[in-house]
C-alpha cells in the first residue's frame, strides 16, 4: 500500500491536471474541432462547476482532503522550503494584482448573441391572408415527380428561374450560402448543400420560412437580425412551391415526409 | 525506396497534368452546362437567363465570342482554354459567378470549357499571345514612371480618375448596352481577373472585351504603351491599393475615443487620422419594395470621436459620381432621373437591455429607430441633414433635426464622400432620441445612396446589418488603485497565514 502511494502522482497535481484537462478539452472541442468559439462567460460558468465538482470528489474522505492540501501546508510550515515560500509569497499577490487590473480595464469585445438556428415551427401560421396548418401542409407539385416527370421538369425549371432572380444574391448560384452579398450579412445565409439543412426538413417548413421570412421567426431565433425577406410580398404561393422543388432537385436531396 | 516512391509520385503528377490538359469533351460539358449554367447564361449560351437584367455585370453572352479576361493577344478574340478554365474554377469576385472547383471535378470543368467554346464556334486555339517581355518588379522608380504614364494625356485618368477610384468623367456601357463603371483601382480585391501586377499587365495589354477598356498594346492606339511601360503602369496600379478599405470580418465594433476639448469640425480635419476606422460591407436593399439589384457602392468606413457633450461620426465611402440634380455634367453621367447622394445612420431609440434589437430594416412597431439621413443637395439646394423616427418601412415620422442638435458637413473629392455628423450625447427628448452613454454597446447600422444609379426611388440604396457603436470610456486610475489594494490584501493574508502556521514551532 505504501509503495503504491509513493509511486502515485501527488493529489494536488492530479487535481490541477483534471481541471486544466477539462479546460483545454472544452477549447479543443469547441474552438478547434467545431470551429465555434466558446463564449468566455459560458466557459467561466462551466469551469466553476468543474472546479467545485473536482474539489468535492478530491475531498470526499478526510484523508483525501488532507492529502490534497498537504503540499501547500508543507510549503508554509516546512522551514527547509523557505526560499520557495518567499518566491510564492511574492508571485501570488503580483498575479492577483495583475488579474484584477486587466479584468477592471473596460473590454471592447462585442456582446455574444446566442440564437436558435433551426427554431421549432409553429403548428399554424398566416400568409397570403390565410392560415396554414404546418402539420398537414404539402407541396402540391411534389406528386408530379412520379405522375408526370415532364411536367415536374417544367416546374423545377420555373423554380430555378425564381431562384436566380430572387435568392442567389445571398444563397449563391451553387446554393451554398455564399452569394455575392453573403459576406455583408449576419447571420449568414443558409447553405442548402449542407446535409444538415433542407435534407432534414419537410417542404412545409421551407414554405413557412420562405413565406414569412426573417420577421416571421420566433423570438429565440432573433427575427430582428435575419436578412431573409418576407417573400409573400414578392412571390406567389405557386412560385414558392416551385422554388422549393428546385432547391431539392439541384442539391439532389429529398424532403422529409410523414410517410 | 524513398526515391522510388518520389519518382512514382512525380510520374503520377505528370500523368494527371497531361490528362487534365487534354481537350475536354463538349458533349459531356453540355450535360453539366444544362444543369448548372443555363440559369444565368441561358440554354443557348447567349446570356439570356432569367436574371439577365438583374445582374451587374450581366451574365456573359458566349455567342458574342467576347471574353473579358484572357491571355491571348488583343488581336485575337479567341481566348486560351486556360483562361476559360480559370474563370470557371475561380469565379469572378463581386459578381454572381462563383468558383466551381468544390462542386465540379477538374474533368467536368475542362468538358465545360470545350462546350462553352462551341457557342462562338471557336475550334482553333488563338494565334498570338500577350507578350509579357521581361517582368519589371515593383520599385519606387517604376511606380513613379507608371504614375506619369497613367496621368499623361489623361491616358487612364479619363475613366479611372486621378486617384484610381473610377470617379467618372464619362458614362460607360458594355456590349449588352448595360451601364458599366470603371474599376475602382484602390480596391484590388474586387478585380475580377486577379490583382497581381502580371494580371494587371494582361488587362492593360488585351483590354477588356465587350467593355470600353481598350488595349494599350495596340500600335494603332494614340495612348499605346511599350511592354516596359505597361509593367510600370501595372506596378503603379498595384500600388494604389487602400488596404484600410478592406473589410475585417472580425471587427463589428466602432470604437469612439474620448477627446479632451473640441471635436474635429470638418471632414478633412487631421485629427481623424487618430480615430480607429471600421469598414463594413454595403449590400443592396432587397427586403422591401422596390428592391435594388445593381449597386455601385460596396463598403463604408466609419470613424467616431466624442467629448463630454458631443459625438462626431465620420462616414466615408467611395462613390464614382457626385450626383448633383440640376447640374448638366452630373446629369449626363447619371441614370436619369438623377437624385441626391446620401448616407444614413440608424440607431435604436432606446438601447436594448437584452438581446432584442429593433428590426434591422428601419425598426419595428415595438422598437422604433432614429435615422440620421444626410442628403448631398442639388444645384440650387444646399446639403441637408434630416431626422426621422421609424417603426418599420411604412411608419415614418419626420422630425426637426435642429431641435435634436443634429448637424452635418460633407466633402466630395475625386471619388470619395466624407460626411461628418455631430449630435449632442443627450437631447431634450429622451423618449424620442437615443441618449448616448459611455461604455455601452449600442446597435448601429448604415445606408448609402448613389443618386446617379437609380436612386430616384428612396428604397434603391445599399445598407449594412446591425453593428455596434461603443463610446470607449477613459478607464482612469481605478483599475490601478484596486489592483494595488488586492495585492496588499493577498500579501497580508499570506504573511498572516505563514505566521500563524509557524507559531507553534517557534
Amino acid at each position: 500500500m505504501t509503495t503504491l502511494q509513493k509511486k502515485r502522482v501527488p493529489r494536488l497535481l492530479q487535481f490541477a491536471l483534471v481541471v486544466f484537462g477539462v479546460y483545454f478539452g472544452f477549447i479543443l472541442v469547441f474552438d478547434v474541432l467545431l470551429g465555434q468559439l466558446i463564449p468566455r462567460s459560458l466557459l467561466t460558468m462551466y469551469m466553476v462547476f468543474v472546479v467545485s465538482g473536482a474539489l468535492m470528489a478530491f475531498t470526499f474522505t478526510e484523508e483525501g482532503g488532507r492529502e490534497l492540501v498537504a503540499p501547500i501546508k508543507a510549503l508554509v510550515e516546512d522551514p527547509s522550503r523557505k526560499k520557495l515560500r518567499n518566491a510564492v509569497f511574492v508571485i501570488v499577490p503580483l498575479l492577483a494584482g495583475y488579474y484584477t487590473y486587466t479584468s477592471m480595464l473596460p473590454g471592447f469585445e462585442a456582446p455574444v448573441e446566442l440564437r436558435t438556428i433551426h427554431p421549432a415551427p409553429p403548428s399554424k401560421f398566416k400568409a397570403y391572408g390565410k392560415s396554414y396548418n404546418l402539420t398537414t401542409l404539402e407541396n402540391p407539385y411534389r406528386k408530379y415527380q412520379k405522375e408526370d416527370p415532364a411536367k415536374f421538369r417544367e416546374l423545377v425549371k420555373a423554380g430555378g428561374d425564381v431562384y436566380i432572380k430572387n435568392c442567389q444574391y445571398c444563397h449563391g448560384d451553387k446554393l451554398d450560402g455564399k452569394g455575392p452579398y453573403a459576406a455583408g450579412l449576419n447571420p449568414t445565409p443558409i447553405n442548402f448543400q449542407d446535409v444538415g439543412t433542407i435534407a432534414q426538413l419537410q417542404e412545409s417548413f421551407l414554405f413557412w420560412r420562405i413565406a414569412t421570412g426573417g420577421p416571421g421567426l420566433p423570438a429565440e431565433a432573433a427575427p430582428w437580425i435575419s436578412s431573409m425577406p418576407v417573400w409573400e410580398n414578392f412571390l406567389t404561393e405557386e412560385e414558392i412551391w416551385e422554388v422549393i422543388l428546385f432547391l431539392y432537385d439541384y442539391t439532389g436531396r429529398q424532403p422529409r415526409s410523414w410517410k | 525506396m524513398n526515391r522510388l516512391t518520389l519518382l512514382a509520385f512525380c510520374a503520377g503528377l505528370l500523368f494527371a497534368g497531361t490528362a487534365a490538359a487534354k481537350p475536354g469533351d463538349a458533349a459531356k460539358g453540355k450535360e453539366i452546362y444544362d444543369k448548372r449554367c443555363t440559369w444565368c447564361h441561358g440554354a443557348d449560351g447567349d446570356g439570356a437567363g432569367a436574371a439577365k437584367y438583374l445582374l451587374n455585370p450581366p451574365p456573359r453572352d458566349f455567342t458574342s465570342g467576347n471574353y473579358k479576361i484572357k491571355s491571348s493577344s488583343f488581336e485575337d478574340m479567341v481566348p486560351n482554354d486556360d483562361d476559360i478554365f480559370r474563370m470557371i474554377r475561380d469565379g469572378m469576385p463581386g459578381t454572381a459567378m462563383p468558383g466551381w472547383s468544390d462542386l465540379l471535378s477538374e474533368r467536368d470543368m475542362w468538358n465545360l470549357v470545350a462546350y462553352v467554346k462551341t457557342f462562338a464556334g471557336y475550334d482553333k486555339p488563338p494565334g498570338a499571345q500577350v507578350d509579357f517581355g521581361t517582368r519589371i518588379s515593383s520599385s519606387v522608380e517604376s511606380i513613379e514612371k507608371g504614375r506619369k504614364l497613367y496621368e499623361e494625356g489623361d491616358r487612364c485618368v479619363e475613366c479611372h480618375g486621378k486617384s484610381g477610384k473610377g470617379s467618372a468623367s464619362k458614362r460607360l456601357k458594355g456590349d449588352a448596352g448595360e451601364r458599366t463603371w470603371p474599376r475602382n483601382l484602390t480596391k484590388p480585391w474586387t478585380f475580377i481577373g486577379g490583382n497581381d501586377p502580371k494580371d494587371i499587365f494582361a488587362r492593360i495589354s488585351t483590354g477588356i472585351a465587350g467593355t470600353e477598356m481598350p488595349s494599350f498594346a495596340d500600335p494603332k492606339s494614340k495612348k499605346k504603351l511599350a511592354i516596359e511601360e505597361r509593367w510600370h503602369v501595372a506596378n503603379y496600379v498595384a500600388s494604389l491599393a487602400k488596404a484600410g478599405k478592406k473589410v475585417d470580418a472580425g471587427n463589428t465594433v466602432i470604437k469612439a475615443d474620448k477627446v479632451d476639448g473640441d471635436l474635429p469640425d470638418a471632414p478633412d480635419d487631421a485629427r481623424w487620422e487618430n480615430a480607429t476606422p471600421s469598414t463594413f460591407y454595403l449590400v443592396p436593399q432587397l427586403i422591401a419594395e422596390e428592391r435594388f439589384f445593381t449597386p455601385s457602392n460596396n463598403t463604408i468606413t466609419v470613424r467616431a470621436l466624442y467629448n463630454d457633450q458631443m459625438i462626431a461620426m465620420l462616414l466615408e465611402w467611395d462613390d464614382r459620381t457626385r450626383s448633383n440634380p440640376g447640374d448638366e455634367a452630373a446629369e449626363k453621367l447619371a441614370d436619369a432621373p438623377i437624385a441626391e447622394d446620401g448616407v444614413a445612420v440608424q440607431l435604436p431609440v432606446t438601447v436594448p437591455k437584452g438581446m432584442q434589437k429593433p428590426y434591422f430594416g428601419m425598426g419595428d412597431a415595438a422598437h422604433p429607430v432614429n435615422i440620421w439621413h444626410w442628403k448631398s443637395g442639388a444645384k440650387d439646394a444646399p446639403e441637408s441633414i434630416n431626422l426621422v423616427n421609424s417603426r418599420g418601412f411604412k411608419e415614418i415620422e419626420k422630425r426637426d433635426a435642429a431641435v435634436a442638435g443634429l448637424k452635418a458637413k460633407a466633402s466630395y473629392s475625386d471619388g470619395t464622400w466624407k460626411v461628418l455628423i455631430t449630435r449632442p450625447l443627450m437631447t431634450s427628448s429622451p423618449e424620442k432620441d437615443i441618449q448616448l452613454t459611455e461604455g455601452r454597446f449600442i446597435p448601429v447600422a448604415f445606408a448609402a445612396w448613389d443618386g446617379s444609379n437609380n436612386s430616384e426611388k428612396g428604397s434603391k440604396h445599399t445598407m449594412t446589418t446591425w453593428y455596434w457603436l461603443l463610446l470607449k470610456p477613459a478607464s482612469g486610475s481605478r483599475p490601478l488603485i484596486t489592483a494595488l489594494m488586492v495585492m496588499c490584501l493577498f500579501a497580508g493574508g499570506l504573511l498572516w497565514w505563514a505566521r500563524s502556521a509557524t507559531k507553534p514551532a517557534a
